[in-house]
């Protein structure tokens, strides 16, 4: 191909030009494409008219956008209201990060003696990737494969015996408002994994529990005292999971509950079934 | 101590950078939720979204950006059912009609801009035009004409491909018109003028000064 324009001009033709333009108006051809449109419209007056309406029509637009909703329209400026708002919200939000960094010592102290049973024994930083699994798994809210609704909540454990080479016993957090809605077969890296899924009043938990013989999962987080077992609590991606261990089956609760009310949640799913 | 001081420290460097994209937000979420109680949740839940995902956000990455996506994320899982909204699948993407519509308009005007007629509209009349676009048009136009985000800024923001922002583009922004051209012609400006807004042509030699 040679460089010179005259010939150029016949890499682009109107119709080509047309279904650029707008892209050229908006300057995000490449540059050689970008040519190639300039060239053409050097060469085609009637394609630089169409070009000139609408790079003008384009302008008149947005200046109209802008004036009513830009900076300086009334439409565009948040209430100095809202602002306060989220400064406070943010301050509030502060605290579950304090209450991690400062760690375990006078906050959690303090709840563990008005729940009477959570006692902090030690905080562990990091990822674990059956958090940060389980996570997002429950986060893409998968269709579930089997209802509570359907089958009765008791039978989930036996849905899953057919397909699970571990016992996956889904707690049934008696005496709480939460109600198991139900489950589907799901993975944590390449172990196979059962999932069940509760609804709370405001809220969801989504519950995975795998067999881990190795130990190579749930280490992270603060660990705390409760009933029988040692949990640990994360907070990942704005949920709070709650892990635990059962001999090699481990158990991940995703939550949008906080810190506290998730432990005393957990606390009570621990001390009815054993 | 010295975790404490760099939690508020990192409260103080989220405020400064995000603070100061809350007024394009605020207008966003209005033209997505069209009513200021919602608006002004959905702004907070997004500061609130961004804050805990700070430590993810890249420092020195387009921050507008990253949290008008988080903005529609959170318009789409949380509000988009409560408002009704319902997405209009594309049609066909090349309507004939309209276009020899809009050209023959584009060239007829061009030669005379200053009598162009939504020059004169009044906001109202945009802020309903605006309004009445299917919200994957509305979102896409407010994106790239009012915020002025690049075609791939908006891919990443909607997570959809390039070519279906160009694609949404040049269908909102001839809706827009079309409507725009319904609002005048109701309000009757097309036949008489009054004063219009100041005309700003900065934006539009900047980028002429690019492409040229």
């Amino acid at each position: 191909m040679s460089s010179d324009p005259t010939e150029a001009s016949a890499l682009m033709d109107c119709a080509e030009l047309g279904r650029t333009l707008d892209a050229y108006l908006d300057g995000e051809l490449a540059p050689p494409e970008e040519m190639e449109a300039s060239v053409h419209l050097a060469a085609c007056e009637a394609c630089r008219a169409l070009a000139d309406g609408e790079a003008q029509l384009r302008t008149a637009l947005r200046n109209k956008l802008k004036a009513a909703m830009g900076p300086l329209g009334g439409a565009g400026q948040a209430p100095d209201a809202l602002r306060h708002r989220i400064h406070l919200a943010l301050v509030q939000e502060r605290k579950p990060f304090l209450r991690r960094v400062l760690g375990p010592v006078p906050l959690a102290a303090m709840a563990a003696c008005a729940a009477g049973a959570l006692v902090v024994l030690v905080s562990h930083g990091g990822t674990d990737p059956l958090v940060e699994e389980s996570v997002r798994k429950h986060t893409r809210d998968l269709p579930l494969e089997v209802t509570a609704a359907a089958m009765g909540p008791e039978s989930i454990a036996g849905w899953f015996a057919g397909k699970l080479d571990f016992n996956a016993a889904p707690p049934h957090f008696r005496g709480t408002d939460v109600r198991m809605v139900g489950a589907r077969l799901s993975n944590i890296q390449d172990r196979p994994a059962a999932y069940v899924r509760y609804d709370l009043p405001r809220g969801h938990l989504g519950l995975f529990i795998l067999d881990d013989p190795e130990r190579r999962f749930g280490e992270v987080g603060r660990a705390v005292q409760a009933g029988p077992s040692t949990v640990r609590l994360i907070n990942a991606r704005g949920f709070n999971v709650a892990v635990w261990r059962r001999n090699e089956i481990v158990y991940s609760l995703v939550s949008d509950l906080d810190e506290e009310d998730l432990a005393k949640l957990v606390q009570r799913a621990q001390g009815q079934d054993r | 101590m010295f975790d404490l001081q760099k939690n508020d420290l990192t409260r103080d460097e989220f405020e400064r950078l995000a603070m100061k994209h809350v007024d394009p937000l605020y207008s966003a979420a209005l033209r997505l939720t069209k009513n200021e109680r919602d608006a002004e949740d959905l702004v907070q839940d997004t500061f609130l979204r961004a804050y805990r995902f700070f430590d993810k956000f890249e420092r020195g990455t387009n921050i507008k950006a990253w949290l008008f996506k988080i903005l529609t994320n959170t318009f789409i899982n949380r509000y988009r059912r409560s408002v009704k909204e319902r997405t209009i699948v594309e049609g066909s993407e090349r309507d004939a009609v309209h276009e020899r519509f809009i050209s023959r308009e584009a060239t007829e005007y061009a030669a005379n801009p200053e009598q162009f007629f939504f020059d004169r509209l009044l906001s109202d009349d945009v802020l309903r035009a605006v309004d009445s676009l299917p919200i994957d048009f509305r979102m896409v136009v407010i994106l790239a004409d009012l915020q002025e985000f690049s075609y791939k800024e908006i891919a990443e923001i909607l997570d959809v491909p390039v070519g279906t922002v160009m694609s949404r583009l040049y269908r909102g922004r001839r809706l827009l018109q079309k409507a725009l051209a319904a609002y005048a012609a109701i309000s009757g400006v097309l036949r008489g003028p009054v004063d219009g807004e100041p005309v700003d042509l900065d934006a539009f030699r900047r980028r002429q000064g690019k492409t040229a």
